[in-house]
């Protein structure tokens, strides 16, 4: 493992309490496993049943775009540069402009403490980050350029690819980077023959290693709402075979929930952008 | 749908009746001859008084002139071979094109037939517009007109047979392969067309109709093709494929005479192994009692 | 990646043969190039495979190390993959040019195997929190010829039933220390159960239809594909969308669809092979390398 000199490192034995304490991060699954008890934060479950989302564009003054976006406890902060000049210039063909994004957890961001050096849990979610914006972009508008979207986990509660999506997509909109569409991502946890929309850390990780019964798994999609088109699908752990195309339908189901709110937090960024009607008239 | 797994097993060559006499085959640093008569060719050097050969193949005489022809290489184009070649790079007044030589080979804007005539002046427009004619990826059949001194190859489309390749399939064999002839062209009876470009580049298309010259040849139809042609051309494909793996020299008669053979089978199960060798073999015999 | 450049002519060709369900080479569009499998091709490992499906060529050795559990996990062994794009498939890969398509290949096999049922973690652990197996399985692509996924996931399951792992015996000590005492003998070992580990099934949008096991030449017409890992049972392990485009939700069932049904028909021809390659055993000459 490569080390990072710059910093000084914690020592290196250094361990997570949570490894002491017996088994609980597990736990609070167990106590809502049957189907028609609420979930710990008062949701229900097999519904669409979202958190409520808090987002605003334009918080990074520096960056072309940024946005933050808040799910619960879940934050993340989404910072867009470019489209400017191409850094590599060698691969891909000079038609279309190339995205590049970035995915990190701040060390802070998880129960245990992460590293400052990208991981491969990161990197996978960077590259699904990246597949799922793709076909929103106009990229062909931007030949021989490149556009960066960096995106930051301030803190991690669960569904953090699916929100990433999300403020990430605004970012770009608050950037003023071409798109066909927004681009919005949901996340469901199954378990068992019930499932939890945009589940929170414990739902995400909990009932793993505990329960032995099957269908268990999480699904992360991002829509095209307006086009009707699913640009993101990652699919884990192991799920029947009917319940992949059921989680799908309320994933969409969840991202148009969740269209209205983003929507607005947009339209209203762009009039803050715009100037006071009275304005241009005079003088 | 079908899968089809099995434990490999050897690969046998079908074995060829029609050796007449055992090839001089040599590897590089074997001694060809030590006669101080002989001429040095292509693939051989002079060590000490001796020629020795400097690549793995067989042994030609001329005359007085010892080349060692390799068996297996890139392409060495030739004043007058057909060729079938990618265009990688649109340059001013020039087209790169990747013919499976060592060096991409070249396509002067001077040396293409333009839309409206043979006899037109090339102008500065036709400079700036030459991607419309020809752009990256698109595959052309032509000729060799000339060698550079570093072996790069100058390649010229005037001819109406040469051009812009439409819709069809491109099977990627061995140069040597192909069996030089005539013509590279050829309409085959079983209802598709075929072009085997010397550099191992073999296309395959269903036969035109009509052609439309005033286009040039710069216009590709983006039409359905039918199913029965579909059917032929994939089929010649596999049989390519698979007279290409059992090194039988390919040519319009030994190409049609593998398609007949292949028709009891469907044209997925040709490449399977054993079905390649039945095939391969029962064309070898056509071929040798048609010489005999 | 390996890639190849192809024209839009060409890509028309291509794109209306998959709608009349005739694929370049004959193939309908659920239908696969036709595979070899061989088990136990190198000796140096605990467990090896080689698949060629069409031009692709895959190699997958397995070694057993011993190492401590993962501390989140202490009753269980784990499995830590590597994919190694080596120069010689194309050289494209050389230098660092590989390294983006390896740990795709890699995460997407951890993903494969990170739940319950794919493989018994349980039973590679030798004492909870202190000993246990650890599975390296290495991958090399010799060959690229499309589809990479779904020949790297048969090799793996091929390798996983080949892979034999010494037994151990702990004893305890007066002061409660333990010991470890690994067989010496070769026909002492412990198998895997491999039934459950899915393979990968991927799907390549052409047009409007789908097709499996697509060649270069069909990747490149395509657009977005998806990965859907499936065992034996026809339960799915893991999705992917992946490549440039998107895919409406309608296809995307359809897709999940043929994607559960050729994946459960991808089972039972690989189990038949290995098990009648492991009755003939020594009696059948290996072909190795040299095919």
């Amino acid at each position: 493992m490569p080390v990072d000199t710059r910093r000084v490192r914690a020592p290196e034995e250094s361990q997570c309490p949570l490894l002491f304490v017996p088994l609980l991060p597990r736990g609070p699954l167990r106590t809502v496993a049957q189907p028609e008890k609420a979930r710990v934060d008062g949701r229900q479950r097999s519904q669409v049943d979202v958190r409520p989302v808090f987002a605003r564009c334009g918080l990074v003054t520096q960056a072309k775009g940024s946005a933050y976006m808040e799910a619960g406890k879940t934050k993340v902060l989404c910072a867009v540069y470019g489209p400017r000049e191409s850094e590599r210039k060698d691969d891909t063909d000079m038609k279309a402009g190339r995205l590049v994004c970035d995915f990190r957890y701040a060390p802070f961001s998880c129960p245990k403490r992460g590293t400052w050096i990208q991981g491969s849990e990161e990197r996978d979610a960077a590259q699904a980050l990246q597949e799922a914006l793709r076909p929103g972009l106009c990229l062909h508008r931007y030949p021989r350029a490149q556009v960066e979207v960096n995106v930051l986990v301030l803190e991690h509660d669960g569904s953090v690819l699916a929100h990433a999506v999300t403020c990430a997509s605004m970012a770009l909109v608050d950037a003023g980077v071409e798109m066909y569409d927004l681009v919005l991502g949901c996340a469901l946890r199954q378990d068992g023959d019930s499932y939890l929309l945009d589940p929170t850390l414990a739902e995400e990780s909990g009932g793993h290693a505990t329960q032995p019964e099957d269908n268990q798994g999480g699904v992360t999609v991002a829509l095209l709402p307006s086009l009707g088109q699913v640009s993101g699908l990652h699919a884990d752990g192991e799920l029947r075979d009917e319940s992949v195309s059921a989680a799908v339908r309320a994933c969409m189901e969840g991202c148009h929930r969740l269209y209205p709110v983003v929507r607005r937090a947009l339209v209203y960024a762009a009039r803050r952008k715009a100037a006071p009607p009275g304005d241009s008239l005079e003088t | 749908m079908a899968v089809d797994m099995r434990l490999p097993a050897v690969r046998k060559q079908v074995p060829s009746f029609s050796e007449a006499q055992e090839k001089h085959l040599v590897v590089p640093g074997d001694v060809i001859t030590t006669d101080v008569g002989f001429m040095r060719g292509h693939g051989t050097y002079m060590d000490e008084e001796k020629l020795t050969a400097s690549v793995a193949g067989e042994v030609e005489r001329v005359n007085k002139l010892i080349c060692v022809q390799p068996l297996k290489t890139r392409f060495n184009g030739e004043v007058g071979d057909v060729v079938v070649g990618r265009i990688t790079e649109v340059q001013l007044k020039r087209w790169k094109v990747e013919t499976n030589s060592r060096l991409d080979s070249v396509l002067l804007l001077s040396s293409v037939n333009l839309p409206g005539g043979e006899l037109r002046r090339r102008s500065v427009e036709d400079e700036l517009t030459m991607r419309d004619y020809l752009q990256e990826g698109d595959l052309i059949s032509a000729e060799v007109q000339s060698v550079f001194s570093d072996g790069a190859l100058s390649l010229h489309t005037r001819s109406l047979k040469y051009g812009k390749l439409g819709q069809g399939v491109l099977v990627q064999v061995s140069p040597s392969l192909v069996k030089r002839q005539k013509t590279h062209f050829h309409n085959l009876m079983c209802g598709a067309s075929i072009i085997l470009g010397n550099n191992g580049y073999i296309w395959l298309y269903p036969t035109p109709g009509q052609q439309d010259e005033e286009a040039g040849g710069y216009y590709t139809s983006l039409e359905p093709i039918s199913l029965a042609d579909r059917e032929v051309i994939s089929r010649l494909r596999n049989c390519i494929l698979a007279l290409a793996a059992h090194k039988v020299l390919l040519y319009d008669t030994s190409v049609l005479y593998c398609y007949e053979s292949s028709k009891p089978h469907k044209i997925k199960n040709i490449l399977k192994p054993e079905v390649m060798e039945e095939i391969v073999m029962e064309t070898r015999q056509r071929l040798l009692e048609q010489v005999g | 990646m390996a890639t190849v450049q192809i024209c839009e002519a060409e890509k028309v060709y291509i794109m209306h043969g998959v709608r009349d369900d005739l694929r370049i080479d004959g193939r309908a569009c659920d239908d696969y190039r036709h595979m070899e499998v061989e088990t136990d091709v190198v000796s140096n490992t605990d467990g090896s495979a080689r698949v060629k499906m069409g031009d692709t060529d895959i190699l997958v050795g397995i070694k057993a190390e011993m190492g401590r559990p993962r501390p989140l996990i202490p009753d269980e062994g784990y499995l830590e993959f590597f994919v190694d794009c080596s120069a010689n498939a194309t050289p494209e890969f050389e230098g660092r040019g590989g390294e983006e398509l390896g740990s795709e290949i890699s995460s997407t096999l951890y993903k494969m195997f990170q739940n319950r049922s794919s493989l018994d973690l349980r039973a590679l652990c030798i004492v909870p929190r202190e000993h246990c197996w650890v599975l390296y399985v290495d991958v090399l692509l010799l060959q690229c010829d499309g589809n990479l996924l779904d020949a790297t996931s048969i090799a793996v399951k091929a390798a996983l039933f080949s892979t034999r792992i010494p037994k151990v015996h702990v004893s305890e000590d007066d002061e409660g220390g333990k010991e470890l005492e690994i067989s010496d003998d070769p026909y002492d070992c412990m198998r895997l159960q491999v039934e459950d580990v899915p393979c990968i099934v991927t799907l390549s949008k052409i047009g409007h239809r789908h097709v499996v096991d697509a060649t270069l030449q069909e990747a490149a017409c395509s657009m977005a594909s998806l990965i859907i890992a499936v065992t034996h049972k026809g339960n799915v392990t893991c999705v992917r969308k992946v490549g440039g485009g998107s895919l409406d939700p309608e296809s995307i069932f359809e897709m999940t669809e043929t994607g559960k049904r050729v994946g459960k028909a991808l089972h039972a021809p690989l189990m038949k092979l290995l098990q009648e390659e492991e009755v003939l055993g020594k009696r059948r000459q290996k072909v190795g390398f040299l095919g």
